[in-house]
């Protein structure tokens, strides 16, 4: 799974155009990921220039979600 | 039907395709997701003076912060190459004012737009053609509009491209992933600054746009292909704004500039779309990866393809034909007359990721402004040849450009 740090976010939707299943969108003003889209291929992570996507273990997904 | 047409985006390719289409008889709406037209800002923000004098427009002054001359472009070693005539000027925009400006000419001459209202899905007719748009403003429940034409203008995102069946997703190897500051001081000579070379930005290049008041954009831009991390073949540590914080490092004037603004994105250098347009759609601009693949410049090409599908549309409108078959004309003229100068550029940037900084070096001993003008018109030939003198081992990676 991916984490994105907001904060840092750009909203520059690179993720979005380069994730081969839709599983980014800008919401309102920020992105949100949608976890049952993502097959975890890691492009929008290399691709972030922002550097605030991150690869993180599924637990710690479920965590920031319930947040 | 609500309209003639639903344009999804108010970026330059949609509004110049909505000034055009509703000079020409059609019922035209632009629906935009941001709250702000031209905001965020996601751009070097260059524009060469052609398409602005082609479409006659007179642009106010507070659409650009400084006019610029040509550009600069700096080897490795420090070497450079002006390259500036009467085709190479231009300005460095305000793209907040210049958006809004292109989308206030569109309503003068009869379109609608709506601010702040996100196109979530495409609504599709019993034989699975577009027929509208769902949207929603600022977040409020959705509603539904209908048009017999849908053009999307999206930008990179392009998502209803994706919905309407087209293939917009972009390889890593496909775009430049970019971080740019605006910085002051800078003391420029209103050229745009092209600085190269492979440990500075692997795949890539770094820009000084010049700007009013000693600003400038300052930013970075490297392939997709090598950023961060090793695997695929990467370089690792390879991300914009490291390189870019170095960069500035090194630089004299730039060391002990503050920074004004933060900003980045992702930008397309690859081939354009295998189509542009089906049954009752289009896709323009960014969108349809209409982007210059040497410098990822798209504004003037997206206004060029605005002007190109709009005149297909109105006729398309007048003929009430909708069909892929007579949207296809957009898709003809754009491939022989743009699409070639890009795909010689796609050819030029495939060839330079190959070529070393000390290669890269030897080109620029070699060759001169007239030479550099004769590479950006497509005719390689010439500077070829000068290259190989002295280095003929380039032979293999420049016969590219030979044919």
């Amino acid at each position: 799974m991916i984490k994105i740090k907001h904060e840092g976010c750009i909203l520059c939707v690179g993720c979005s155009s380069v994730c081969p299943t839709n599983a980014i969108e800008v919401v309102g003003t920020r992105m949100q990921h949608f976890p049952e889209r993502c097959i975890n291929c890691g492009l929008c992570v290399k691709i972030c220039p922002a550097n605030v996507i991150t690869m993180c273990k599924d637990a710690e997904k479920k965590a920031d979600i319930q947040k | 039907m609500d309209y003639d047409v639903i344009v999804i985006g108010g970026g330059p390719a949609g509004a110049t395709f909505s000034r055009i289409a509703a000079q020409g008889g059609m019922n035209v709406l632009i629906v935009d997701k941001r709250k702000e037209l031209g905001v965020p800002v996601r751009c070097g923000e260059g524009l060469g003076v052609g398409e602005v004098i082609r479409q006659d427009l007179d642009l106010p002054r507070a659409c650009y912060s400084t006019p610029i001359d040509g550009a600069k472009v700096i080897a490795p070693n420090g070497k450079s190459i002006v390259w500036a005539n009467d085709d190479t000027k231009g300005w460095v925009l305000e793209r907040k004012i210049f958006d809004k400006w292109l989308c206030e000419l569109a309503v003068d001459k009869g379109a609608h737009v709506k601010t702040y209202t996100r196109a979530l899905e495409i609504l599709k007719d019993g034989n699975g053609k577009p027929a509208g748009v769902k949207v929603s403003h600022g977040g409020r429940d959705p509603y539904e509009i209908r048009a017999p034409l849908i053009v999307s203008a999206e930008g990179m995102e392009s998502l209803m491209a994706r919905q309407m069946g087209f293939k917009t997703v972009h390889s890593l190897y496909d775009v430049d992933t970019c971080y740019q500051y605006e910085m002051k001081p800078y003391n420029h000579e209103n050229l745009i600054e092209l600085y190269f070379g492979n440990s500075m930005a692997p795949r890539g290049y770094v820009w000084i746009f010049p700007k009013c008041d000693k600003k400038a954009n300052v930013g970075i831009g490297i392939g997709g292909n090598v950023v961060n991390g090793k695997k695929n073949g990467g370089i690792d540590g390879a991300a914009p704004k490291p390189l870019l914080d170095e960069f500035i490092k090194n630089n004299e004037q730039l060391k002990d500039a503050s920074t004004l603004l933060d900003f980045g994105g992702v930008i397309s250098v690859g081939a354009p779309l295998n189509e542009f347009v089906k049954d009752s759609c289009m896709v323009i601009g960014t969108a349809a990866k209409q982007v210059d693949p040497i410098h990822g410049g798209g504004i003037g090409l997206a206004m060029e393809t605005g002007v190109i599908a709009a005149k297909v549309a109105i006729k398309a409108h007048e003929k009430k034909d909708y069909s892929k078959d007579s949207l296809y004309e957009y898709e003809k003229i754009w491939r022989s007359e743009p699409g070639k100068i890009c795909s010689q550029r796609l050819l030029l940037r495939k060839v330079l990721e190959k070529v070393s900084d000390d290669d890269l070096n030897h080109i620029f001993n070699q060759i001169s402004q007239p030479d550099l003008q004769q590479i950006m018109d497509g005719n390689f030939a010439p500077s070829v040849a000068k290259v190989l003198v002295g280095r003929p081992q380039l032979l293999g990676i420049l016969s590219a450009l030979r044919s």
